[in-house]
């Protein structure tokens, strides 16, 4: 599917949606794709504060473990607890009801760094 | 990867047509998955899966002599076995490591088919070499002749389907680990009623000209039964549930049929077999470091070969498969018993679980 054109997204196949100051961060259904089933995910802790593309969790598939990392900084204000009983929702709606946690961002500037739509559909068709 | 010439069986076209993800498994290009782990997972235990399985070593063995020499070589009873029936088996060296774990098909006459796993069919045709003797004639079937199998409930009414009517009968009754040659969708096979997913289900041997029209049959036959092809993934899983070793997990070189919870299988009223000496040591110490299954109790990360398990604080051992909330570890003797509380150590968290008894899934007899 082409990725939704209000979000912005990053090499590591997170999305980024900007409402104010609060970015909610996924990962692309790209990633939900070549993951395959997603058993489990291991999130940010609530309060904790994260750095433009630090290691922030994991997402497991049953066949693998991967790294996520967070598009942008900031104080983590929300995690998506509905994936912690039903991981697979990450599969289903990686860009909606699977999205994973919120944060209040600490640098707007830090968006410069990401891709918009038109350019990740790019990235990952070659 | 890419200096590595991975072989490809004859149904590669066919996976990549049905959108398979294709990975190395023992040299060769496999599909790993299909629509999803847990979806074929699910089609198996509920309705059918076709896996292709033409990875796997096939060896033709013949000769008169052939029960008396392999009873040698092995650690179950071979000379014993009927024509047309099957028998798990393995192949230890002379510490009581196993070399790999195989199945015979006895056929008619002097004839047998043996299937090691494709990790191990170099090595193991270099064993069976090492061993020619007079009167003894070995082929080498490994990538010549394909393998598909049909697991899950579903299975034997749709092959039922696909063999002549005065046959139908014989093969809907056939015995659990039996074989015959017959024809499905009027190609030439060796049906044996074999599996490695703790369901009713058929292996079929075919000529690799034949595989795709097998497959291609099989599937047509089988799409208004549910049955969905299926890939290595949905296999592992099964065989684990199912409380089967797979070779590189729970058995190695150096770890020995009794260790994996296979002492079954070693028949120690053989005057001679490769390996008797160290297994009978073993068995009379009774304080060998062995498989134990477990559950994680709770909503846990998927355990994974080589993650450190701990019993009271103490490392025990560790983690040799996995799957969502269940996995196998080789461990001390002393933590081993059914029951036991352990620890798993994910990502330097540590999380409980249970030594179980296996299997973790057994088919409702019918």
């Amino acid at each position: 599917m082409a990725s939704p054109a209000d979000l912005l997204y990053s090499k590591e196949h997170e999305w980024l949606k900007l409402d104010g100051d609060v970015a909610t961060i996924g990962i692309t259904d790209y990633a939900q794709s070549s993951l395959g089933d997603i058993v489990y995910v291991e999130l940010p802790k609530v309060g904790a504060t994260l750095e433009q593309f630090g290691n922030v969790g994991v997402v497991e598939s049953v066949k693998a473990v991967s790294d996520l990392f967070t598009p942008i900084g900031g104080e983590v204000t929300e995690v998506n607890v509905a994936i912690e009983g039903d991981p697979a929702l990450v599969n289903r709606e990686p860009f909606a009801g699977g999205w994973l946690f919120k944060l209040k961002i600490a640098d707007a500037a830090q968006k410069s760094a990401l891709m918009p739509a038109a350019d990740y559909d790019v990235l990952t068709a070659s | 990867m890419t200096t590595v010439n991975l072989r490809r069986t004859p149904l590669y076209d066919n996976h990549v047509a049905l959108q398979a993800r294709m990975v190395e498994f023992g040299g060769f290009e496999m599909p790993v998955q299909y629509a999803g782990v847990l979806r074929e997972h699910d089609a198996v235990r509920h309705r059918a899966g076709l896996f292709d399985l033409s990875h796997m070593g096939q060896f033709v063995l013949r000769g008169a002599e052939i029960g008396e020499w392999a009873d040698r070589l092995t650690v179950n009873e071979v000379a014993t076995m009927r024509p047309w029936q099957a028998r798990y088996n393995l192949f230890c060296g002379e510490s009581g490591g196993t070399h790999d774990d195989v199945i015979f098909y006895r056929q008619e006459g002097d004839e047998w088919l043996l299937v090691v796993n494709a990790s191990n069919a170099r090595k193991m045709w270099g064993i069976l070499q090492a061993h020619r003797r007079p009167g003894i004639t070995l082929e080498n079937h490994h990538g010549t002749d394909a393998l598909i199998a049909i697991q899950g409930p579903r299975s034997v009414e749709i092959v039922g389907r696909l063999v002549a009517p005065s046959e139908r009968e014989s093969i809907v009754g056939m015995r659990y680990y039996f074989c015959a040659r017959t024809s499905v969708a009027g190609i030439p096979v060796l049906l044996a009623r074999t599996g490695y997913t703790g369901e009713d289900g058929f292996e079929l041997f075919v000529a690799n000209d034949d595989a795709v029209g097998l497959w291609d049959a099989l599937l047509e036959a089988g799409v208004s039964d549910g049955l969905e092809p299926c890939g290595l993934g949905a296999r592992d899983v099964l065989r684990l549930e199912a409380g089967m070793p797979l070779y590189g997990h729970e058995l190695e070189e150096d770890i020995t049929p009794l260790q994996a919870g296979l002492g079954w299988a070693v028949k120690f009223g053989k005057p001679v077999f490769e390996g008797k000496v160290a297994l009978e040591a073993q068995r009379v110490a009774d304080d060998y470091a062995r498989i134990a299954a477990f559950t994680l109790e709770g909503r846990a990360p998927q355990p994974r070969m080589g993650y450190r398990v701990y019993a009271q604080g103490i490392d025990v051992g560790e983690v040799r498969s996995g799957a969502v909330g269940i996995g196998t570890a080789l461990i001390d003797p002393s933590a081993a018993k059914v029951g036991s509380p352990l620890e798993v150590e994910i990502r330097d968290k540590r999380w409980p679980a249970t030594v179980v008894k296996l299997p973790f899934y057994k088919r409702a007899k019918t």
